[in-house]
């Protein structure tokens, strides 16, 4: 009876509970935790410890709020958060309509001519960046041989500056990502589309509903967690965006292209100065945040996932 | 979820999760042999520091090189066995990088405290490192052989303070170019020029005479230097150097471009613009377009000019003579001509010069008094004799060590006994070097160089801002950044 009683009856409980999905689960979500812990966690913690430090590979020292405090005083840095906002104001919002566009267009058509306008749209994503801005430069060459200054030369128009001149530099990276990137929200939008039920369209139809009535009052309302979710994806790559600037114009001309995304890299591996950069991405990503919440309270109160 | 699927997935994730783990490892494969990098104490392993003192220790010794000329990374092979013939018992090995990648690359390595022995860099990115602390100071440890080889100028851009960080590869001219046609075309005396230089008035003069009009389509500019980027720090660089201001810090260690010597080169600048005799698009001007422009006859000057360029103009040439569909397109033969950059305010000349070369890293760790030694005969192999030779002679560069142009003697070259002539005569006014500015300052003049100077100078290439207008923000950053006492005031 005494053996019996302490027979370890715990032992299979614990086989079963390991051997449930629960414990297959933990494995799994295991390993993407310590991605996320190396990959993500550990950076970014890392990056708020060099935001007090004078980085030195040989050894750091820290020197309390001073990168912020420099960070603050940099006309440059404010200078570069102005000319991000206005990328940010001037591509997203027009993408987005690009992209919502281009998915009622692609909509109606059969199965197979759908993929394949997808593919297209999808394609300067799969392409380098370098590439691509090689092209662009082509196009923005400002010599008359430019291919955009010969479009110019039909109306009578002088060749233009594009990426030398203040003026037209900002416009120049807008145009850019006007004119590519849309693929994944393409995309995105045509899924959300296809999963609107067909039945509302019937139903708008036999009220005599035309197509903007359809568009206005199932359309867009069913596709609002979907614009919601892909303007603030939007927003917060457009901030942090970078490869357009450095590759096209390396911020110039007098620091009209100048993104912060730039100033942090060129902070960082230009000047060695990790300290001030890290200092400016945890300003960067603070931004973010806030623009991120404040798009969620506005515009998310009635989306329902 | 079957018990097989369960195992397959386990299998994978255990898979993703060493693969990250793998690539997070400081350790590298390579490391087996103790000697991935940089040569402290744990680089040379404990084969090495078990032999600390030992002359015959085997060692390794590692160099990060980019392709420096055409022919040089198909050579590594080959250094890296004449290296080891010399030195049974080192190794050197070559860890080849694009131009594109070097940069990133070291400064990766550098920051992460586990550089290279030796990487080929610019002496002008020594200070950079300096300051981090991650350079190996070779003074005591080069012997006098090896200093005297060196041609005294080149040498001193490798020291900062009292340390020597490595010994130079080549000592370039920043010069101009000319198409010899155009040039005698437009009644230049282009021998001249070479032997004696030009003002600025007589270049302004000259480059006008060059210009081709077609109404009031410019088919032809007098002279077009790439600006777009970076590049725009060339331009002003080398005008400056002949106005009187060859460093950022005069003698007394106050800030240079302050003075009003400044001004007038910015105006000029400016001018040569406005007399057509540039393009107005000159900011969005790269590298490769003016060479293109050049190549295409639609510039009779153009700059910067290296002397490889002589080079790169006859190998075009060759192949237009073989109807060789890969000539840039367009291209015309052009007989390329080295000139001087015009002297401004009767100031002396100054010929800009670029000099690279084999620099020495340090890691974390203090290297070992053994190591220091090999990696200094690493990088004295590599900046002298036969490599410097080969290397110099493809790049149509100067020698600049004794044992390189004794190397070269049996080599052949075609050049223009008229451009080795004045390249001559301009590396004889080379800008010294001024170890003497302290990496703090040197750092605060750069940093105002990129964020100031240049964004500044793209604007008044883009006629945005006037000359007065750029000299007043110059000098306003440069109070800021070393005081009303520390600028020239003239």
């Amino acid at each position: 009876m005494a053996q019996l009683a302490k027979a370890p009856i715990a032992k299979p409980v614990k086989r079963r509970r390991w051997k449930g999905d629960g414990g297959w689960a933990y494995a799994f979500i295991a390993v993407a935790l310590i991605v996320y812990a190396m990959f993500t966690a550990y950076p970014v913690i890392s990056a708020f410890i060099i935001s007090f430090q004078e980085y030195r590979p040989l050894g750091s020292v820290f020197i309390g709020f001073d990168n912020y405090t420099s960070t603050f005083r940099d006309s440059l840095f404010w200078k570069s958060i102005k000319n991000t906002i206005v990328y940010t104001v001037l591509t997203v919002p027009v993408s987005l309509l690009l992209s919502f566009a281009v998915a009622i267009m692609i909509l109606p058509l059969k199965k197979g001519l759908q993929t394949t306008f997808k593919a297209v749209y999808y394609l300067p994503a799969v392409a380098s960046g370098v590439a691509l801005s090689v092209v662009w430069l082509w196009i923005f060459d400002p010599m008359t041989s430019g291919i955009l200054n010969q479009f110019l030369a039909l109306f009578d128009i002088s060749n233009q500056n594009w990426l030398g001149s203040s003026a037209s530099a900002m416009f120049s990276l807008v145009l850019m990502a006007w004119l590519s990137s849309h693929g994944t929200s393409i995309i995105i939008y045509l899924a959300a589309l296809l999963g609107i039920d067909g039945s509302y369209y019937e139903a708008a139809e036999l009220d005599g509903a035309s197509f903007f009535q359809k568009l206005w009052y199932i359309v867009i309302p069913c596709l609002k967690p979907t614009t919601l979710f892909l303007l603030v994806t939007g927003v917060i790559g457009s901030f942090q965006v970078f490869q357009n600037a450095y590759l096209m114009t390396g911020g110039g001309p007098d620091n009209a292209t100048t993104m912060v995304g730039l100033l942090i890299f060129n902070n960082a591996f230009k000047y060695f100065e990790f300290g001030e950069a890290a200092a400016q991405s945890l300003i960067l990503t603070v931004i973010i945040a806030g623009i991120s919440l404040i798009q969620f309270k506005f515009l998310g109160n009635d989306v329902e996932y | 979820m079957t018990r097989k699927m369960q195992v397959l997935a386990s299998v994978l994730a255990l898979f993703m999760l060493l693969t990250t783990l793998s690539a997070c490892s400081s350790k590298n494969s390579n490391s087996g042999n103790g000697n991935s990098g940089n040569g402290n104490g744990g680089s040379t392993g404990s084969e090495a520091n078990g032999n600390a003192g030992k002359s015959e220790a085997k060692d390794t010794i590692t160099a990060l090189l980019p392709p420096v000329s055409g022919n040089y990374q198909n050579n590594f092979a080959q250094m890296e066995k004449d290296f080891n013939a010399l030195y049974p018992n080192l190794t050197l090995k070559i860890e080849p990088a694009s131009w594109e990648d070097m940069t990133q690359k070291l400064d990766t390595q550098v920051n992460a405290g586990s550089p290279p022995d030796i990487a080929f860099i610019g002496s002008d990115g020594i200070s950079k490192y300096v300051q981090q602390g991650m350079l190996m100071d070779i003074k005591d440890t080069a012997t006098p052989e090896m200093v005297s080889d060196y041609d005294p100028a080149p040498l001193e851009y490798m020291k900062n303070g009292d340390g020597l960080y490595g010994f130079p590869a080549y000592m370039e001219v920043h010069a101009i170019g000319g198409n010899k046609e155009y040039l005698e075309a437009a009644g230049i005396d282009w021998k001249n020029v070479q032997k004696n230089g030009w003002t600025f008035e007589e270049f302004r003069e000259a480059i006008k005479k060059g210009v081709v009009k077609e109404g009031d389509t410019t088919k032809r500019y007098g002279f077009v230097f790439a600006t777009s980027g970076v590049t725009a720090k060339d331009y002003l660089n080398i005008l400056i150097k002949n106005a009187g201001m060859p460093a950022s810090f005069n003698k007394d260690l106050k800030y240079a471009y302050t003075s009003k010597n400044y001004l007038e080169v910015l105006k000029a600048v400016r001018l040569m613009i406005d007399d057509g005799s540039m393009p107005k698009e000159l900011s969005s001007v790269d590298a490769g377009k003016r060479w293109n422009m050049f190549l295409t006859g639609q510039t009779m000057i153009t700059g910067k000019g290296l002397a490889t360029f002589e080079n790169s103009a006859n190998k075009n040439n060759e192949k237009l003579k073989a109807n060789d569909g890969s000539a840039v397109q367009g291209s015309i033969p052009v007989e390329y001509i080295v000139l001087p950059v015009p002297t401004f305010l009767g100031q002396e000349p100054v010929s800009s010069t670029v000099v690279d070369g084999y620099v020495t890293f340090r890691g974390k760790k203090e290297p070992t008094a053994e190591h220091k030694a090999n990696v200094v005969k690493a990088a004295y192999f590599l900046a002298s004799g036969q490599v410097a030779a080969t290397t110099n002679n493809d790049l149509f560069a100067a020698h600049i060590s004794k044992s390189g142009r004794e190397a070269a003697e049996s080599m052949t070259i075609d050049r223009n006994p008229d451009n080795v002539a004045a390249v001559e005569t301009l590396l004889s006014h080379a800008n010294p070097a001024r170890p003497d500015i302290p990496v703090e300052l040197g750092a605060k003049a750069i940093k105002m160089e990129d964020e100031v100077i240049i964004p500044k100078l793209q604007a008044l290439l883009a006629d945005e801002i006037s000359p007065e207008e750029m000299y007043e923000a110059v000098k306003a950053a440069a109070i800021k950044n070393f005081g009303e006492d520390g600028i020239v005031n003239d």
